[in-house]
């Protein structure tokens, strides 16, 4: 059961390089073919710098960029392998493109226990993660919400 | 930010109502979950190992959520450049399957105004062959005007 004087509590800020292959990677498992995501050139004559962030592609950064998120959840008392995952949520503030060097700190904002119909206890969780590129420009915010049955 | 892209869609022609253009993905593969855990960082095995999948008691392997948020993406991507978007959320509301056949559908709920930039929000939802519901959410995005 997660430790509730925890909610408000930041975990260390980490960082993450925005990378093509990752994105070309990313759309591949989709199965989104849009030549934008695959490719420089096609993104270019689609008239961008070059290949944009994909609508999830802020989960890479979550996942690759935060190498801590087991551990900065095991320190609010939560066990990553009972993990479901309630919603997600994205605010994508300013335009993000390969090279760009992102700066993620998660903040758990919320948290509750319920009690299941099962005789057992759900932990609802909610983090928010505030991303700043190179230049400390305000990017992306993603919101999370998981649920841990106890 | 500045861009000679040729806009997908003009505020002029969207209209409170309209549906998106709906997206239905090739079923759910087993290699496809391998795939996007690799990609994506999400390596909890109760995506990819059936073993997990039996003893968590979700009846063998399910897909990552947000996989089927992927997919929902690719049809909003489909429909307004991705740097258009301003926001995207979603609700993960029941477990995909191997074998899933997956629909993406949406529907525009309004269109407004925020410092001279026209935008339109809408309502999103993925669901299988049986119409059950996996992800239901809600979008905004910048629409460039036809003349700007």
């Amino acid at each position: 059961m997660f430790d509730k004087s925890k909610i408000g509590q930041s975990f260390a800020p980490f960082t993450y390089e925005v990378q093509r292959n990752k994105i070309h990677e990313l759309t591949t498992a989709i199965g989104d073919p849009n030549p934008i995501y695959h490719s420089r050139e096609a993104a270019q004559e689609a008239g961008l710098p070059d290949v944009p962030i994909s609508p999830t592609s802020p989960t890479l950064f979550n996942f690759w960029g935060n190498r801590q998120r087991g551990s900065s959840l095991a320190e609010v008392g939560i066990d990553v392998s009972r993990i479901l995952h309630g919603e997600e949520e994205y605010e994508y503030i300013a335009p993000i493109y390969p090279n760009d060097v992102l700066t993620g700190t998660t903040t758990l904002v919320d948290g509750k226990t319920r009690q299941g119909s099962g005789g057992y206890t759900m932990d609802i969780l909610t983090m928010e993660t505030r991303y700043l590129n190179q230049h400390n420009q305000h990017v992306l915010n993603t919101r999370a919400t998981v649920v841990v049955r106890n | 930010m500045t861009t000679q892209m040729q806009a997908k869609v003009y505020a002029e022609d969207v209209n409170i109502g309209d549906d998106i253009p709906a997206l239905t993905t090739a079923p759910v593969t087993h290699l496809q979950l391998v795939r996007y855990a690799g990609a994506s960082g999400d390596f909890n095995p109760l995506h990819t190992d059936p073993k997990i999948g039996e003893r968590m008691g979700t009846g063998g392997i399910i897909a990552h959520g947000m996989l089927i948020m992927g997919f929902v993406g690719q049809m909003l991507s489909d429909y307004v450049e991705p740097q258009a978007l301003r926001k995207f959320g979603v609700r993960f509301k029941g477990m995909t399957r191997l074998n899933d056949v997956i629909t993406c559908s949406g529907k525009i709920t309004e269109k407004y105004e925020v410092d001279g930039e026209v935008r339109i929000a809408g309502t999103l939802q993925a669901a299988d062959q049986n119409g059950d519901v996996k992800v239901s959410g809600t979008f905004v995005a910048a629409v460039p005007r036809r003349n700007a």
